[in-house]
């Protein structure tokens, strides 16, 4: 076979290890089937041009999301004007895709003061292209069909959602990355149409779903390949010293741990790390009303459980008033409370609220402090 | 589950109903009767909540404080303390307000039936309880004794002096009540709502202890309870918390891993122990 590109690193057949990990009570965490089999997927290769011409194709087919960089270093999800603009490489961004799915201010209701009228939103269904998510964001959004979904769903929600076509891409981690330590791999492939996989002279394109095979079908650009390839694993360097599986586990045994005054000491519950979270999904609902002081829209809000006035009712009681007591309440959240019905961590490990938090609490410092007090309580027990 | 009135349209559409009362119990607390629209009938159970809305001054929760032996109509008994309360507080009968629900679990009132019923209410915590307590009246023969105890701080604050006046004329209900403070006329019991539980003389592996009350009220009247040797089994309680969708969603009212818009409010007592936030 010609050697049009590089497979250097991917020169020699086999195939991805599929990691098995020992079950235990909470083995249902390890439940969910290993998807990502990338070797047994139909797939292309796309130079660095092909891929700028694929985004320009998505571009006729509906609106493109994408990354793209805003100033140094920062980057942020918005509508692809350029295919150009596209950023392929980069760590995160700083405000997760939720924002197209739960936006940071939705209008519920539209009202009228004077005659109590009033009138739902309506949520125009218009297919929206997602490209170069990586996995964990793609798992985050899972995690909120779980929340957002079961229960008493919520249906605007949902309706953006289903209009949803989403395209991963792998990424290099950096030092605050720790979703591998949480088990969701770089190229865990559920949920996107299609994966970009970055090899050394561009992208080896999988094809994960029908409506991706459907939508790449008529695209000119790209190489079909045949041969197996073995992707190799780019390591993580934030780790958790527990496999995750014992988690759960970990957080039935740390609720009165000390751990928690020691980072709440030095946080400032700004609700930074609420905000930024992929899987946070809390919101506050209030009424606006226009300048004429009668036409108004009944809005909702994102909303943090580390701010102060969370859970807080009239008459000035607040059931959380101690920092420490929220943080374990936000950690509970996505290591225990949501686990317990989903079976699933709710924390990605995407590293966003280390990485903005301005205080600089490090999650994964506090997992492996809660990690080491509950090894401390075992060996204790032992003896 | 239970009915939902709104269930057809959106999660937080709500129905607009009409206020066909108004009566003024305190100073600061108003009963209203709301009908909702083409004669529809709530379908709570007693302890249940529905959300109550003006468009411009937002949303609370607030107890439905009638029996659902009574309909169509069913009351809101409701204490003005900030932006959509002190609105409420304003409006006469024929306004319009918007109702969605009810929420919540509420009593377990299949579960009670046959038993002795003790009701412990703190201050505004009579509103929820009572619609268990009208829900029992009117049930009489399906409950055993019905003991009420009330406390408020000052007589000012006692609510629905008529249904007391009512309660304590019938045979077959037994209401002690005090307040923390009294004033010239009353001649009452004094002292905080435990110094009436020790006296009572109760069965009580039969009696069902169901409490509402502000959150300091629970610890101490539980500790009470406990020390009168009543079954942590045999006792409800209902609990506040913030609370903004009353759907499970908004995380807002969460007690660990318990949504109490969900959950609760009522918690039986072994459970709400499980739970660290709780009390
Ligand atoms: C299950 C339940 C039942 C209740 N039943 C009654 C009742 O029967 N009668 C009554 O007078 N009050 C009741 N309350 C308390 C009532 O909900 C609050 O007093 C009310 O929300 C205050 O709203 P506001 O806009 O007037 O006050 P503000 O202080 O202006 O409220 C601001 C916001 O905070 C939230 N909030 C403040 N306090 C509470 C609270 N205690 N619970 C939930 N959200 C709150 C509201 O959503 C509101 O949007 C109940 C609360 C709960 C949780
Ligand atoms: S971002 Fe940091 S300082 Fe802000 S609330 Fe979260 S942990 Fe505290
Ligand atoms: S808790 Fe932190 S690392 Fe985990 S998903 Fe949320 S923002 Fe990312
Ligand atoms: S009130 Fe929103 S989750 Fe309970």
């Amino acid at each position: 076979m010609p050697c049009y590109y590089d497979l250097m690193l991917y020169s020699h057949c086999g195939t991805k290890i599929v990691k098995q990990a020992s079950n235990t009570m909470w083995g249902f965490l390890m439940s969910k089937e290993f998807n990502s089999k990338l070797t047994d997927l139909k797939r292309y290769f796309f130079n660095e041009s092909d891929v700028r011409k694929f985004i320009d194709f998505l571009m006729t087919k509906a609106e493109v999301i994408a990354p793209q960089t805003k100033g140094e270093q920062s980057f942020a999800y918005n509508v692809v004007k350029n295919s150009s603009d596209v950023a392929l490489e980069y760590p995160r961004t700083m405000q997760p895709l939720k924002k197209y799915f739960l936006p940071p201010v939705e209008t519920l209701l539209t009202f009228k003061m004077s005659s109590n009228e009033f009138s739902e939103e309506v949520i125009e269904a218009k297919k929206q292209i997602f490209f170069g998510i990586h996995s964990y964001e793609m798992k985050g959004i899972h995690l909120l069909d779980y929340c957002l979904g079961k229960g008493k769903p919520e249906s605007n929600y949902l309706k953006r959602r289903a209009n949803a076509l989403i395209i991963g891409i792998s990424y290099k981690p950096d030092k605050y990355h720790f979703a591998t330590s949480l088990g969701i791999d770089i190229e865990e492939t559920e949920g996107f149409a299609l994966f970009f996989e970055k090899v050394t002279e561009g992208y080896l394109v999988f094809v994960v779903t029908d409506e991706g095979a459907e939508l790449i079908k008529d695209f000119s650009g790209g190489k079909p390949i045949d041969e197996q390839v073995n992707i190799e694993e780019l390591p993580q360097q934030a780790k958790i010293k527990y496999h995750y599986n014992r988690l759960p586990q970990v957080f039935e045994h740390v609720y009165n741990s000390r751990v928690w005054d020691h980072f709440a000491d030095k946080c400032v519950g700004c609700g930074t790390c609420n905000l930024l979270c992929p899987t946070c999904y809390c919101f506050d609902v209030r009424d606006e009303v226009g300048l004429n002081a009668d036409d108004g829209k009944r809005q909702r809000f994102w909303d943090g459980c580390m701010l102060n006035s969370f859970a807080e009712v009239a008459g000035g009681e607040n059931f959380r008033n101690k920092l420490a007591a929220r943080m374990r309440h936000r950690l509970y959240r996505k290591f225990s409370y949501i686990t317990k019905s989903s079976g699933e961590l709710h924390c990605v490990g995407c590293g966003r609220c280390t990485r903005y938090c301005p205080a600089d609490i490090s999650i994964v410092e506090i997992i492996n402090s809660l990690i080491e007090d509950y090894s401390a309580q075992q060996k204790k027990q032992a003896v | 589950m239970l009915t939902n009135t709104t269930e057809m349209k959106d999660l937080y559409y709500p129905l607009m109903s009409d206020i066909i009362k108004v009566e003024q119990l305190t100073a600061t607390e108003k009963r209203f009767e709301i009908a909702l629209p083409d004669n529809q009938v709530l379908n709570h159970k007693p302890g249940q909540f529905v959300e109550v809305s003006l468009f411009g001054f937002g949303e609370a929760p607030i107890s439905i404080s009638s029996s659902p032996t009574k309909t169509p109509a069913f009351d809101l008994t409701v204490r003005r303390t900030g932006k959509l309360t002190d609105k409420m507080h304003e409006l006469a009968v024929g306004s319009k307000l918007g109702i969605r629900g009810p929420f919540g679990n509420g009593f377990d009132v299949d579960f009670m039936k046959g038993k002795d019923m003790l009701f412990i209410a703190g201050g505004i915590g009579l509103a929820p309880l009572k619609s268990l307590i009208d829900y029992t009246i009117d049930k009489r023969k399906d409950f055993g004794r019905i003991i009420i105890v009330y406390g408020t701080k000052h007589p000012s604050e006692i609510l629905f002096s008529n249904e007391i006046e009512k309660w304590k004329n019938l045979k077959d209900v037994e209401f002690h009540m005090t307040v923390d403070r009294p004033d010239d006329n009353w001649k009452g019991n004094i002292g905080v709502i435990t110094t009436l539980i020790p006296p009572l003389e109760i069965n009580v592996e039969n009696t069902i202890a169901s409490i509402v009350g502000p959150p300091i009220m629970y610890k101490f009247v539980l500790m009470s309870l406990n020390s009168k040797r009543i079954p942590d089994e045999n006792i409800y309680m209902s609990l506040e918390r913030r609370m903004k969708c009353g759907v499970g969603k908004c995380g807002h009212c969460q007690i660990n891993h318990s949504y109490v818009c969900q959950d609760g409010p009522v918690y039986h007592y072994p459970k709400a122990k499980e739970l660290e936030e709780a009390v």
